[in-house]
């Protein structure tokens, strides 16, 4: 019962998040300077031209109205047209989604392979010097940045071929070999700096248990390693893993910004960035809104299951509050 | 012959490696603070007596190779790159610590407050933090440059946005846990002022996780700043900073790689030192138990 009422309370509190954010997105999007008047009819329109744009993009309503209509369409799945190219937002995210999630789905399940393990043995021979190098390498991962990284890459693969593509991006429809070897550097980079984050992260859980009271009484009862991490650890340190992992995915769906810019992939960050350079309205809302949504509902997700791992959180209401 | 009991001497040697490890790692915890120092009273000096030259005379041809005149090279209009690197460091140095000092001291504020009121106020502090959390940060940072225009200021809000719902959320669990503590209760029931009771109680006892929080904020901070100057968002050129001298020196890769990766090498040595200093301050500062893992 207790469970259920503290469930109802979280999702409602996503929800007030969610809608938080929304009014923020419009509100922003519509007190930014610039117009996308100028972009579409150049600086030389007359004022009539101008207004008969912006009647035609129904941007003379009053605010209040606006904002109804852009959620009503939001709910229908009706997310407007580009100002710019007049063509339809829902096909371009039907398009450009599937690309993005592409990349961040595997770079997920990168770091899930090599950060945790990386984690739990660093965290298991943190005594040694194999402990300080691990610290200084997982340092060292997120302490260069995507695009730096990136640009390297690119002077990498350019001036010494490697057999890897740079920009030649294709769809997977027409050549899904291309389209995976396209990916292969964008993966890479965001890799990096996930992998480092989630082996520090799991290192601190596992170093967490380690110390317990439990633990060490099972190491006296002559327990082996093994068993000691299969049943005494990996459950306790689920939790702040799980946590950590969530928050990875939820930013990763809206942090692919700099990796698609620098690689020419056509995913939702280049689109957005572009769309933020001509004050395209209906795609900065949409995108914005999107990238919010998933990262609320996955930390959303991530709450409930802990929850479900680790009954001692329902006593203290939840891992993030 | 003496029989030494051997499980005297594993304790021996397992202790003896313990603090082997903790001396090593705090000697990198050092050696990154002498090196982050130098970097800082050498950007100090550079900028406040230009001794390395000018940031804005032309002294030879275009992306020039290093010379006596020019000791890291010429850019693409001809200006020597050296006092130009260290231009940007400066640049990107105070906008980082500015924006970090502003978010420590909004955060631990309305952190405390939601901390020590719980309840309604807490609830409502934390939806507002969890409305900016859940923006992507670099999304964030660029829709807050298109509303100010691109700038320092604009970098400026943006980092305080990005850093704030973290540090909010850490210092308001710490807070809270202070707070029930009997010494702060004690001082309730006597009739201490709560404007007191956050600056001599709450806020000694929150200061090490907030200045751990800090520093990490500063590492987030600088890479904020250089990928907003590195999508154009950011400072503008004939301004210098981190992010915009690597999206420069991108162009030039080719032809002149010096001009991307000496900015690029100061960059990842000042993070890396950063966050090993804020590591070594966690070590020190925080208990393992209390540690926020988000």
């Amino acid at each position: 019962m207790i469970v259920v009422l503290w469930s109802i309370r979280r999702v409602l509190a996503a929800l007030v998040t969610l809608a938080g954010v929304s009014v923020l997105i419009f509100a922003s999007v519509r007190l930014m300077p610039g117009d996308y008047t100028d972009l579409v009819l150049g600086p030389l329109a007359t004022e009539a031209q101008r207004a008969l744009a912006v009647a035609a993009s129904g941007l003379d309503l009053p605010i209040p109205e606006q904002y109804l209509r852009w959620i009503g369409g939001v709910l229908t799945g009706d997310l407007g047209y580009s100002f710019v190219s007049n063509v339809s937002v829902t096909e371009e995210f039907a398009a450009r989604l599937p690309v993005t999630a592409t990349i961040a789905a595997l770079t997920v399940v990168v770091t899930l392979l090599v950060g945790i393990p990386l984690g739990f043995v660093s965290a298991l021979r943190a005594e040694g010097s194999a402990g300080a190098v691990g610290r200084f390498v997982s340092a060292l991962g997120i302490s260069v940045p995507e695009f730096l990284l990136a640009g390297l890459l690119v002077f990498a693969v350019s001036t010494l071929g490697l057999g890897i593509s740079v920009g030649q991006y294709s769809s997977f429809a027409e050549d899904p070999g291309r389209f995976f070897g396209s990916l292969v550097l964008p993966i890479v980079v965001l890799s990096v700096g996930c992998v480092a984050v989630v082996a520090r992260n799991t290192r601190d859980a596992v170093l967490n248990v380690l110390v317990e009271p439990h633990v060490q009484a099972s190491v006296a009862r002559g327990e082996t390693p093994m068993f000691i991490i299969r049943h005494h650890v990996l459950r306790n340190a689920a939790v702040p893993i799980l946590t950590i992992v969530g928050a990875l995915v939820a930013v990763l769906l809206g942090g692919t910004v700099i990796v698609e810019f620098v690689f020419n992939v056509p995913g939702m960050g280049s689109y957005l960035q572009t769309a933020l350079g001509r004050r395209d309205y209906n795609i900065i809302q949409n995108a914005v809104l999107l990238a919010a949504a998933v990262f609320i509902v996955t930390a959303l997700v991530v709450d409930l299951v802990s929850n479900a791992i680790d009954p001692r959180l329902r006593l203290t209401g939840g891992s993030r509050r | 012959m003496t029989i030494t009991p051997t499980t005297t001497q594993r304790l021996v040697t397992a202790r003896d490696r313990t603090f082997g490890a903790w001396r090593r790692v705090d000697g990198l915890a050092r050696l990154a603070t002498i090196v982050l120092g130098a970097l800082v009273l050498l950007t100090v000096v550079a900028v406040l007596t230009g001794v390395f030259g000018s940031t804005s005379a032309t002294i030879g041809g275009r992306f020039a190779p290093p010379s006596p005149l020019a000791p890291l090279g010429t850019d693409n209009l001809g200006r020597s790159f050296l006092p130009r690197l260290f231009e940007g460091i400066a640049t990107t140095l105070v906008v980082s610590i500015v924006a970090v000092l502003c978010s420590a001291a909004i955060s631990t504020l309305i952190g405390m407050i939601a901390g020590y009121y719980g309840g309604a106020v807490s609830e409502l502090v934390m939806r507002i933090v969890d409305v900016l959390y859940a923006f992507p940060a670099l999304v964030l940072a660029i829709l807050v440059s298109a509303l100010l225009g691109p700038g320092r200021p604009a970098a400026i809000v943006s980092i305080v946005a990005i850093t704030i719902p973290l540090m909010t959320r850490v210092v308001r669990v710490a807070t809270r846990t202070v707070a029930e503590r009997d010494f702060v209760v004690s001082a309730r029931i006597s009739g201490v002022r709560t404007p007191v009771i956050f600056a001599r109680r709450l806020l000694p006892n929150i200061a090490g996780t907030v200045v751990v929080q800090a520093s990490y904020a500063l590492s987030v901070a600088i890479l904020v700043e250089g990928g907003l100057s590195f999508l154009g968002f950011g400072v503008q050129v004939p301004e210098a900073s981190l992010g915009l001298l690597i999206q420069q020196g991108m162009l030039a890769m080719t032809f002149a790689p010096h001009l991307l990766i000496v900015p690029g090498a100061v960059l990842v040595v000042a993070i890396l030192c950063i966050n090993l200093i804020g590591d070594s301050l966690r070590d020190r500062l925080e208990p393992r138990e209390t540690r926020s893992l988000t």
